[in-house]
């Protein structure tokens, strides 16, 4: 982000704080549905959508999310990056206090990176050099460096310098995601271990709301407003109560009692929900972010006979599948069908501001729903592995949503219709299992999926590279392997628009070999009251966003 | 008698010791892993799965878990479920909400049980005898998940006099309606054994007996027919305050209730599967199992002077099964056999 980019981010911010202290306080409380229970409130071990929206609601970090998604300043103020990019200096806001009173400093920042890099955590691998590239992280945390000698310092205690390895363009934007956020030393290690975020007693708010009704595996829990919170004129909600409802059934019927006023609804209910003259209006399909794909397993092993190694057999798959129809039959509830290997809706240019993958069409030469094509393909798969008989096995998880397994049926069908010898047996399994299977490599095709992680296309194409542990397929293309090193660490690093047609070319490559075949964008059928507003969705990082919620 | 408890008491320990066992082991080999992780490296994995101990030699692990638990008397951190948080942070919680609204589901049923049961027994082949017999039926067939969507459909979204979701805040409100459904299969369950017990009591020659010497009324229901019929009817209770008390899978789901059915689940359906929870939950259920079967046996000794003085319930049922008993079957050896049957044949209560 250049100088003059962050200036206007940061008049937005301002504009928008003056614009919210204009609404009239209508205060007010919302209860929210969540369909699994929050995991941990602490930022370091936090995973799941859950936990990031109730951390969020409770912690600001470095930069927060507008309503678009861009990062726009909170605890920073504002900052500066170095001629080379790689040298970002924050200037923290004086007026951030944690609910305990103390300062929000630079040294709470440094102290949970830092404890990121020591800690086995799930999301570290942001801080790497194929996200974040902070100064010396993959020495820490992949060959056991220092933890001390990681590119972040608390200059004074409201200066924070951040080395990276190579510039990152979207640097300022994984800054809102929680892995990222503050800890407050002493009063964390003020707790004995994993104690840390399990009650409102032992968790610190620095942000919009304060958690006031919290332990783990609670159904029900309530954050309250902040009035210390540095930006309290902004929030007009006085209370936000998530309700863990497992059912959609339930969430139908909780959003209708008026029990919930922010419910998700399953697909199979859309319909239902639409005829409904009351609740049509309520109806709200937002993007999730996540793209369910077929991954293949291109290897021999225990499970497949490693003719998915074969590229106009993984072509002819693709070709067999009718995108419009899973979207609009089976999964029912908005989603799109996606011909792309990164999914739209999350992923803009920092120069234009188009989304990555708007235009679906792009590589129409290689996916689509054609089955004669696919029987090109078929022919010559069959032609070269020597056979005209296929049996393959697809596992899908069984508690990842109602509609999945309505989906592995349809394309069963699908694929087995269009392709006259190709017999897939159907496996359910848990997610765990599921997991399990794919990272041993015992499966032939699943049924998976991969949410964003941070608003750039790398958050899908870095899976592909040789070795990469999400590379379930085991494929391997040396030009695409350099592409990507070049958009991480070479070439391409700091020259932007070069960089987004390197990443256009990556996924030519993807798709021209079928590595996966991308199935549908999954999108959330959100119920909400009439008279709530200003709630902002987010396809990555932070699914939900209440600071500029009001109830009318 | 105190010998004979003591010997019970050291059966218990020792049972459980090998069911923790067994367990450790079950756990250990269940598909799925502990730590499913799509983001981490293959070594985080290995090094969590180090801290965790879990590429030891089983027995070794097994060792060091009894070690743990029996020493700090905890039963550690989870694996994958709450990021690692202490079990102690999370099970008391669910603990205390599953065993007030069972021991409400269990008060309400027994007592309701017992009443209709009695009513039922009092007046064969009248009205209250029918009526206990189709709300009998009724109360088995109908799962109380059924009945709990049921209550909820009526008393917290047509009316709203009950919260429609579970509320810590409002405790009380929240309890009435899972403990009214999760009651309704044991009400019935203990109704139709009352009535039956009762109704073989009440035919028995020593109740003829009692009767034509001139005692009648609450005396000789409460002195001798309750009394005797209550033997069987204690085995039919205990199992399910285990099963109230240890929470309804699909109730508690329905309503949102942080218990350990929906922990147990969590724990095993979860992202991954968590080791410590499942091990945690599962000891916890057999200790109940196991106490509540002491505590079973212990009672049949008050309630049945012939147990006291023989010792042993069990050496009880085979000299009566030898005599050749009484037509239609003796009241004493219905107990050891129910319990039996029971633990046997019973399916999951949901």
């Amino acid at each position: 982000m250049n100088i003059r980019k962050m200036i206007t981010a940061g008049l937005a911010g301002m504009a928008m704080a003056v614009l919210g202290s204009c609404v009239a306080l209508a205060g007010g409380d919302i209860y929210v549905m969540f369909s699994t229970n929050v995991m941990s409130l602490d930022t370091n071990l936090a995973t799941d959508g859950e936990s990031f929206e109730l951390i969020a609601d409770c912690i600001d970090g470095l930069t927060q999310m507008d309503s678009e998604g861009a990062a726009i300043p909170a605890i920073a103020e504002s900052w500066d990056v170095s001629d080379d990019g790689c040298t970002y200096t924050f200037h923290l806001r004086d007026d951030a206090n944690w609910s305990n009173g103390e300062p929000v400093t630079a040294a709470d920042f440094e102290f949970a990176w830092k404890l990121a890099m020591t800690a086995n955590v799930e999301y570290n691998y942001m801080f790497d050099s194929s996200v974040g590239a902070v100064k010396n992280a993959d020495a820490i945390l992949y060959e056991e460096g220092d933890p001390d000698t990681l590119g972040v310092k608390a200059v004074d205690d409201k200066t924070l310098e951040v080395e990276l390895e190579v510039p990152v363009s979207f640097f300022p934007s994984l800054l809102y995601f929680p892995t990222f956020y503050p800890i407050n030393q002493a009063f964390y290690e003020s707790f004995g271990d994993g104690e840390y975020g399990t009650s409102p007693s032992s968790f610190l708010s620095n942000g919009a709301f304060l958690l006031d009704d919290y332990i783990p595996g609670a159904a029900s829990m309530t954050v309250v407003k902040n009035p210390d919170y540095y930006d309290a004129d902004r929030v007009n909600l006085d209370s936000i109560t998530y309700q863990v409802v497992g059912s959609s059934d339930q969430a139908l019927t909780g959003f209708k009692s008026g029990n919930l006023d922010l419910a998700v609804v399953s697909g199979d209910q859309v319909a239902s929900v639409q005829d409904d003259a009351q609740l049509a209006d309520s109806l709200n399909v937002v993007g999730a972010g996540y793209l369910w794909y077929l991954s293949f397993s291109q290897t021999e092993n225990n499970s497949s006979d490693g003719s998915l190694g074969n590229v106009n057999l993984r072509l002819a798959i693709t070709n067999a599948i009718d995108r419009e129809s899973l979207a609009d039959n089976y999964v029912m509830d908005g989603s799109l069908p996606t011909y792309t290997a990164v999914p739209p809706q999350f992923a803009a240019s920092a120069t234009t501001g188009e989304d990555f993958s708007a235009d679906q069409e792009m590589f129409a030469d290689y996916i689509g729903f054609d089955t004669a094509r696919a029987q090109e393909y078929y022919e010559k798969a069959k032609e070269e592995l020597g056979t005209d008989s296929f049996q393959f096995t697809m596992i899908y998880g069984n508690n990842e949503g109602d509609e999945v397994a309505k989906v592995a049926q349809a394309i069963k069908e699908q694929v087995e219709a269009a392709l006259d010898g190709v017999t897939i047996d159907l496996q359910a399994m848990t997610k765990a299992e599921r997991l399990e299977k794919m990272q041993n490599d015992d499966y032939c095709v699943a049924l998976t999926r991969w949410g964003p992680d941070y608003a750039d296309p790398m958050t899908y194409l870095g899976m592909w590279v040789t070795d990469n542990a999400n590379n379930y397929g085991f494929w391997s293309n040396e030009e695409y392997d350099q592409l990507i090193t070049d958009c991480t660490s070479g070439a391409y690093v700091s020259d932007y628009d070069a960089r987004w047609e390197a990443l256009y070319k990556a996924e030519e490559l993807v798709m021209q070999e079928a590595v996966i075949a991308p199935l549908y964008t999954k999108a959330n059928a959100n119920l909400i009251i009439d008279n709530l507003e200003g709630v902002d969705f987010h396809p990555v990082a932070l699914n939900r966003v209440y600071k500029d919620a009001v109830l009318n | 008698m105190a010998r004979y408890i003591i010997k019970r008491i050291l059966m218990a320990v020792v049972t459980l010791f090998i069911i923790t066992f067994l367990l450790f082991l079950l756990v250990r080999i269940m598909p799925g892993n502990p730590f499913p992780s799509e983001r981490m490296s293959d070594e985080a994995i290995a090094k969590k799965r180090e801290e965790m101990g879990l590429d030891d030699p089983i027995l070794v692990q097994f060792g060091n878990y009894m070690k743990e638990v029996v020493t700090t008397g905890s039963f550690g951190k989870g694996s994958s479920l709450y990021n690692g948080a202490p079990i102690s942070t999370v099970l008391p919680t669910a603990m205390n909400n599953s065993f007030r609204i069972g021991t409400a589901a269990i008060l309400l049923g027994v007592i309701t049980g017992l009443i209709l049961g009695i009513a039922a027994a009092l007046n064969r082949g009248h009205f209250w005898d029918v009526f206990c017999s189709v709300l009998s039926i009724v109360g088995v067939c109908i799962p109380s998940y059924v009945f709990m969507i049921f209550l909820q459909y009526y008393f917290a979204y047509k009316t709203t006099i009950f919260p429609f979701y579970f509320n810590n805040r409002r405790f009380v409100l929240s309890t009435v309606m899972p403990a009214l459904s999760l009651s309704l299969f044991s009400m019935s369950t203990i109704a139709r054994f009352t009535r039956n017990e009762m109704v073989e009591v009440m035919d028995s020659d020593y109740i003829l007996m009692a009767e034509s010497k001139g005692m009648y009324g609450s005396r000789l229901v409460m002195r001798h027919v309750l009394r005797n019929a209550l033997i069987p009817i204690v085995t039919v209770i205990a199992p399910l305050i285990v099963d109230l008390l240890t929470g309804a899978l699909v109730v508690e789901k329905i309503y949102g209730i942080n218990g350990i059915g929906k922990l147990m689940v969590d724990a095993i359906t979860g992202e991954g599967i968590d080791y410590n929870y499942v091990l945690a939950l599962g000891i916890l259920y057999s200790a109940m199992y196991i106490g509540i079967m002491l505590v079973l046996d212990i009672v049949y000794c008050l309630l049945d002077p012939r147990i006291r003085v023989s010792g042993d319930p069990r050496r009880k049922k085979q000299n009566t099964e030898g005599s050749g008993g009484m037509p239609g079957g003796t009241q004493q050896d219905v107990p050891v056999q129910s319990v039996d049957q029971i633990l046997d044949g019973r399916g999951v209560q949901l």
